[in-house]
């Protein structure tokens, strides 16, 4: 009976939360991007949703995945361009990667020794890491792009698509 | 003249076909048979029957997800793939042994050849690839296949 309770008293409060948003939690295009809460390689804790007001680029990958590496260096490119784009409007672009390392010294030293900038989190559980069940990603590389309010504008573009989303998104 | 030239561009097309000929059939030079691919569900059943003769299962990707398996690191590297080496040499020949990664479909993964390429080498005779075409999350963590702790 407790369980009964506290099970509809929860999902209340989640109808509630996704009223307020204004668009339910999925994965869809138009959707609100699921949260992510996982440690940076220091140990903090960087949610996504901290990052509001900026659109962000959910980068997942792994230093095990070979494409996702390469695409590192196009990322990297994105972000010096469209990191400080709309100052003015208080909004601005962040890549939120997500790494599916399962061993800290492989994700560790490849940010050192590629001077990644972004924010970077992983749970070290490779594939077992609960965000890969929640993103239902079949595969790497996968992104997601999401607006300044966490609202899922494109899902796995890559190269010169990307550019053009990012690009037409920051031009409304 | 014209002859020499047509013999010249014959001989240079035969020769970039030879060349790029590796990079077209990839899959069919993999160090494997298809009748060595072990299909999940098969591992799985073995794996959740205690009676059944269990086989020697290594890990030779990121981490050792498939119950019971033996973490050995990606056998892209030569340490790891040393430590395989010296695992092996204390098996008999004929033992039953089944290696998976599972990061990355076949095609893209830089461990599953090195470590097959071993196993033949060292000429056992009953060793099997986990056929993980996607990756092990979605061919059996998915699945919900049994998983070490």
């Amino acid at each position: 009976m407790r369980t009964l309770v506290l099970i509809v008293a929860l999902m209340l409060v989640v109808s509630a939360g996704s009223k307020l948003s204004g668009q339910p939690t999925g994965l869809e295009i138009g959707n609100k991007a699921p949260e992510i809460r996982l440690p940076t390689t220091r140990g903090d804790t960087i949610s996504l949703s901290s990052q509001k007001g900026k659109m962000v680029l959910i980068d997942f990958w792994g230093t095990w995945c070979a494409p996702c590496v390469e695409e590192q260096a196009d990322l990297a490119r994105l972000y010096k361009k469209f990191k400080k784009a709309n100052p003015v409007k208080g909004r601005g672009f962040e890549i939120y990667g997500v790494s599916l390392d399962a061993k800290k010294p492989n994700w560790e030293n490849f940010i050192i020794k590629n001077r990644i900038s972004w924010i970077q989190v992983s749970d070290l559980k490779f594939w077992r890491s609960p965000v890969a069940k929640t993103y239902k990603i079949e595969g790497l590389p996968f992104n997601v792009l999401v607006d300044s309010q966490g609202i899922i504008l494109a899902k796995n573009l890559h190269g010169t698509l990307l550019e053009e989303e990012i690009v037409k998104h920051f031009s409304k | 003249m014209k002859t020499k030239f047509l013999t010249f561009f014959l001989f240079a097309f035969t020769v970039s076909l030879l060349v790029t000929k590796p990079f077209f059939s990839q899959g069919q030079n993999d160090p494997w048979t298809p009748q060595q691919l072990l299909a999940p569900a098969d591992l799985a059943k073995v794996l959740n029957n205690p009676k059944s003769p269990q086989p020697i299962v290594y890990s030779i990707g990121m981490q050792a997800i498939v119950k019971g398996s033996i973490d050995i690191g990606p056998t892209m590297r030569a340490e790891n793939l040393n430590t395989l080496k010296q695992k092996l040499n204390k098996l008999p020949k004929n033992s039953q042994i089944v290696v998976y990664c599972g990061c990355c479909p076949f095609s893209r993964c830089p461990n599953v050849r090195p470590a097959m390429e071993l196993l033949k080498s060292m000429q056992f005779t009953n060793y099997k690839l986990l056929n993980l075409p996607q990756n092990i999350k979605t061919d059996w963590i998915d699945k919900g296949y049994p998983m070490s702790e």
